[in-house]
């Protein structure tokens, strides 16, 4: 006989028991929920604990334009320019000590890059306009949209956001506010894990492309400017530009509430392209990457120290013309330590900021790890409970359904047909049972995480697995009471009811 | 003629206990085929083992069966299940249809359990209705059991027994739980299939009554046939029914 013939059988026999049929699913039901609600609730909190790391900015990586920490007793031979003689230009120009390696010490007249406000600096190297004033030099302009479009690229980064910052002006109407103008990428909102929208969106990529005058206002400034009114679509004005809001973010985060003064949410945020345009300017002061782990943050702190190193043709000699910091070598850096034991710590044991990042992931991991198995193995004793229902019941329907299986037999039924229908039985029984429990585990995870603002996770693999135990199950506890009914014999036809 | 049954000095021991129970001792026996063969004797005589035997429901302890000339005393679960499915059909005293499944899905059983090719549910479905149409319950197809009346049941139950066209019936009182006139209307089915068709019949039955509906009387007796003879003064249910001067209800 075919499956599917046997599986229709199974089918009625079961339907011929609604209550019986009900309730033993209801067993399985209970099980499957209750397993797919303690994965989802396990892995919810490992995601939440992932998150949290996360949000404390352990796989932040900044790049600075500038380099502080690179000390020089001279400058770089290519630092200074050296500008044609204008004889013209009596003023400005001045006598200098000048040491080349080719020439030698000797006096020529130069012109520091920076002495003619009016110069056109046009220097494929950062390095070369900057001269001798490049150390500790803050408003180095030596990133470009270029370098991180670059970074963009390289793996182990999940986002990455230009940043250009200023203070600025805002108004609205007659309303002034002096605040912190950011310009960032579509990404910013991502990066900042802890910022939630409290009114419309943050800018798209639309906009960020056709550098549009659009702006997200922080929760401050919109209180300054618009009260509690809604500030999306309203218009604010900086340096006679006007610009639209199209959304306002405040804090997830009860550590750390808006504040007055706080950069973060007593600041605007533009578009970088809309910003660059706003104050005539082609570099960033920095670069925010993400990484995909936190464990990505050393080699992608590497990676990219190389990559800007080459593009900005830096030679083996010379320092950095940047700053790349991670959250992760700050922490370990401000531990007290003496900066110069510190810098030792960090420069030489490669990785270092790695180990224990990685050793508090793999903690907090391997806590969440045996939280999800506790539950799950809490779930599992009420699988198995549902499973000895099923096994219960499908024993019970073998003894009363004897004279039945005799009949079939009778009739000409195989012994492995009676095998069939009753372990489809089982299984059908199971796996309604099961879908059932994936539906109300679901229902459940949403519900306590809409409730009790606990992220919950169900995932396709939790989804699968429940499924799958749950056939097992009913094969698994099918079997035995199928070979029951497999050996009523044939004679069990002519009993007498 | 061939003969369908042929069983050579059969025996089935059951061992209750300590102590061997000889249902059946030593029997032997032929039926052609187009016999009706009636098989009486009281309560413990054998008879009721001889059928489960005949019927390849039960095993013999010893000695051998032939059933269309193949022996099938000693077969493995699936060859015996297809013996039974293709070559004998069964009609109880009990009806035993299935509950709660209508009279259309109980004489379609024997083509779901058919071993040979898959027949589609279209035509499963058409050979039970042309089945029950012709013992005369056309419009009941999806009555229940319980909704049907003891005759009825019994009718239910042979066309059941008939849809694969077996080449023996088996009967086990079946006319114990009917009225005098349905089982006069059964035997008359019987006696109908026996003429028209040319099918073997083996009726088990205590009642001498009903046993004279055969061609053939096998009497038995602690385990063994104490006669065999054929049937001296034979009744023809067709005739008594029309004698009873009655409207014969939905048969046909």
């Amino acid at each position: 006989m075919r499956l599917e013939n046997s599986w229709l059988l199974a089918i009625k026999a079961l339907k011929k028991n609604k209550l019986q049929t009900l309730l033993t699913m209801t067993g399985m039901t209970i099980g499957v929920a209750t397993v797919l609600i303690m994965i989802a609730l396990g892995s919810g909190a490992q995601t939440a604990i992932q998150d949290q790391v996360r949000s404390a900015g352990m796989n932040l990586i900044v790049v600075k334009a500038g380099n502080y920490a690179a000390k020089q007793d001279k400058p770089a031979d290519e630092a200074i320019e050296y500008s044609a003689f204008h004889p013209r230009k009596r003023h400005g120009s001045l006598l200098s000590a000048v040491y080349s390696p080719s020439r030698g010490a000797h006096l020529m007249r130069v012109f520091h890059p920076e002495d003619d406000p009016m110069a056109i600096h046009d220097h494929p190297v950062a390095r070369q306009r900057l001269g001798d004033s490049e150390a500790g030099l803050g408003a180095a302009a030596t990133l470009t949209l270029g370098d991180a479009d670059e970074i963009r690229k390289m793996d182990g980064v999940q986002y990455v956001s230009e940043g250009i910052h200023e203070n600025a002006h805002v108004a609205a109407g007659n309303t002034r506010w002096f605040t912190r103008m950011h310009g960032s990428d579509v990404s910013q909102p991502l990066i900042r894990r802890s910022w939630t929208f409290s009114h419309g969106r943050y800018f798209d990529k639309g906009e960020q492309k056709k550098s549009e005058n659009v702006m997200v206002l922080g929760q401050i400034v919109s209180q300054k400017l618009f009260g509690d009114a809604n500030p999306v679509g309203k218009t604010v004005t900086i340096w006679n530009q006007s610009f639209k809001v199209v959304g306002e973010i405040t804090s997830t985060n009860w550590m750390v509430q808006p504040a007055a003064g706080d950069d973060q949410f007593d600041a605007i945020y533009m578009p970088v392209t809309t910003v660059q345009k706003l104050l005539n300017l082609s570099k960033l002061n920095d670069i925010t990457i993400t990484t995909k782990s936190t464990g990505d943050v050393t080699p992608v702190s590497k990676a990219v120290t190389k990559l800007l190193r080459v593009r900005h043709q830096i030679t083996n000699t010379s320092p950095d013309d940047f700053t790349v910091t991670s959250e992760a070598r700050k922490a370990l850096q401000g531990g007290g330590m003496r900066p110069d034991v510190s810098a030792a710590v960090t420069g030489n044991v490669s990785g270092l900021e790695k180990v224990t990042l990685s050793q508090l992931g793999k903690t907090l991991d391997r806590a969440s790890e045996t939280m999800t198995a506790l539950l799950t193995s809490i779930a599992a004793v009420s699988l198995l409970v549902g499973g000895i229902g099923i096994m219960n019941i499908m024993l019970l329907s073998v003894s009363q359904r004897a004279k039945e299986i005799g009949i079939r037999r009778a009739i000409g039924a195989r012994s492995r047909d009676v095998l069939t229908q009753f372990i489809l039985e089982a299984v059908t029984l199971s796996l309604a049972g099961g879908l059932a429990g994936v539906a109300i585990g679901a229902l459940v995870s949403n519900f306590i995480s809409g409730i009790l603002k606990w992220s919950t996770t169900i995932s396709l693999p939790a989804v699968m697995i429940s499924f799958g135990v749950s056939a097992a199950i009913g094969i698994f506890f099918g079997y035995y009471p199928a070979r029951q009914a497999a050996a009523v014999l044939p004679i069990q036809s002519l009993k007498q009811e | 003629m061939a003969s369908v049954i042929s069983i050579r000095n059969l025996g089935k021991t059951y061992q209750m206990g300590d102590i061997a129970v000889h249902a059946l001792r030593s029997v032997s026996l032929e039926i052609e085929q187009g016999e009706f063969v009636s098989v009486v004797g009281p309560s413990g005589s054998g008879k009721s083992t001889l059928m489960h035997i005949l019927g390849c429901l039960d095993q013999p302890t010893k000695g051998e069966y032939f059933l269309n000339g193949r022996n099938v005393s000693d077969l493995s679960d699936d060859e015996v299940s297809r013996v039974r499915n293709q070559q004998i059909g069964f009609v109880f005293q009990g009806f035993n249809l299935l509950t709660r499944t209508s009279a259309l899905e109980n004489v379609e059983l024997p083509l779901l359990y058919n071993p040979g090719k898959e027949i589609s549910s279209g035509e499963r479905h058409r050979r039970a209705m042309d089945a029950l149409a012709a013992v005369g319950l056309k419009g009941r197809e999806h009555h229940h059991p319980n909704q049907l009346s003891g005759g009825q049941q019994q009718r239910v139950a042979i066309a059941r027994a008939l849809l694969n066209h077996p080449t023996l019936l088996l009967a086990d009182e079946p006319t114990g739980n009917l009225d005098s006139r349905t089982s006069i209307e059964v035997m008359n089915i019987f006696q109908k299939l026996k003429e028209e068709r040319g099918i073997t019949i083996v009726l088990i039955t205590h009642e001498h009554e009903v046993a004279a509906y055969g061609s053939r009387i096998v009497t038995c007796r602690d385990g063994s046939i104490l006669s065999d003879l054929p049937t001296e003064s034979r009744r023809l249910a067709h005739g008594e029914l029309a004698e009873m001067q009655v409207p014969t209800g939905d048969m046909a």
